[in-house]
């Protein structure tokens, strides 16, 4: 079964079958849509939860970098493959606080993360089916399309599925 | 679209920079070691792909122990000390000769001290060189898979960029075969007060 990796501030697409496959999510959220009328599934792999305070000074604009451009991003590219917004899916991991110190406001990167993907997700009208986010530990997240199932694993907190 | 391109006289100068304190950073490792032996090999300064990151350091699946340090004042810097958790335990029990070289809360103090102490030393070196003021925060510490912990830092240090400046350096003690790297990440703003500093064009 083909498996495509999604590295850091990007996203991928698949249909009928294979596995999306993002490793190492820290602060991070992935995100993965699905539509299983038409089994096409997407994976999202954010780094920040918004592109307002950075859209003027990147030298260049990836929009998979943030939870707010990446997610409409990733609908709009499943839609391309046959999937449709009102059927999709979304299962959703990361956003962890691996270091032991808050930011000095009170909330770490990763729930901001987490929140703004909630948010986008909500205006979007995408239902979550299934999280496992927050906490102080790294996730990997393997998303088979054929399925819609998640599985998340870890180091030494095992395997988990969504 | 703008693309920062940066000279090779200036990437020769952060490697110097690198080399001179994580030098200083090594004589300070070797003094924990009962002066023990501590190699380094050349740092690499890279303009790195972000996405490549997570990568860098053997796989982002490996699991691994990084103590992070932001250092703001003059010049914003962020440190990253990762060592394997075979080379964290060495480095616990040679520190602490009565410890079972665990991971414990113990064990994860002494790895902030090594962490205090190596940066520290770079701090001073970067900070005479550059003539500027450094102001570490108290060190982090995670244990965990690679890319999750360089990811995370990254974001912590909000870097937007698609590709970051990343000094990068190898150490080797070479009887208890500890094994660590240190990686620095320069905000951005702060490559062009060091250029500045130092009287690079």
């Amino acid at each position: 079964m083909q498996t495509l990796k999604v590295k850091i501030a990007d996203l991928a697409v698949l249909r009928e079958r294979g596995i999306l496959l993002t490793v190492g999510l820290g602060s991070c959220v992935g995100i993965a849509l699905h539509d299983a009328e038409n089994k096409v599934g997407g994976l999202a792999h954010i780094l920040l939860s918004c592109s307002c305070q950075f859209e003027n000074r990147a030298n260049s604009f990836n929009p998979a970098k943030f939870a707010d451009t990446a997610i409409p991003l990733l609908v709009e590219e499943m839609e391309k493959q046959g999937g449709k917004r009102s059927r999709m899916r979304a299962k959703i991991a990361g956003g962890s606080q691996l270091f032991s110190y808050r930011q000095s406001n009170g909330v770490s990167i990763g729930e901001r993360n987490i929140e703004a993907v909630r948010q986008t997700l909500k205006k979007l009208e995408i239902p979550i089916r299934g999280e496992d986010v927050g906490g102080n530990y790294g996730r990997t997240m393997r998303f088979f399309v054929e399925t819609g199932k998640v599985v998340i694993s870890t180091v030494g907190k095992g395997e988990k599925e969504l | 679209m703008k693309k920062r391109r940066l000279s090779r006289e200036k990437f020769d100068v952060l490697k110097e920079l690198a080399n001179i304190g994580v030098g200083n950073a090594l004589t300070s490792l070797s003094k924990m070691l009962n002066e023990e032996k501590v190699e380094m090999e050349v740092p690499e300064a890279d303009l790195a792909p972000l996405q490549d990151i997570p990568d860098l350091l053997g796989g982002a699946e490996l699991p691994v122990a990084g103590i992070y340090i932001e250092s703001h004042g003059d010049i914003g810097l962020t440190i990253l000390f990762v060592l394997s958790l075979d080379s964290a335990y060495k480095l616990i029990s040679a520190l602490l000769p009565d410890s079972q070289g665990e991971l414990d809360e113990m064990g994860r103090s002494v790895l902030l001290e090594v962490g205090n102490i190596l940066t520290g030393s770079y701090l001073n070196a970067f900070s005479i060189m550059t003539d500027s003021r450094m102001l570490p925060s108290p060190p982090k510490i995670a244990v965990d898979m690679s890319g999750a912990i360089i990811s995370t830092v990254i974001a912590e240090a909000r870097i937007v960029d698609d590709e970051v400046v990343i000094l990068k350096t190898s150490l080797n003690s070479q009887q208890s075969n500890i094994s660590g790297h240190i990686l620095i990440l320069p905000d951005r703003g702060s490559l062009k007060k060091i250029f500045t500093l130092l009287g690079v064009r």
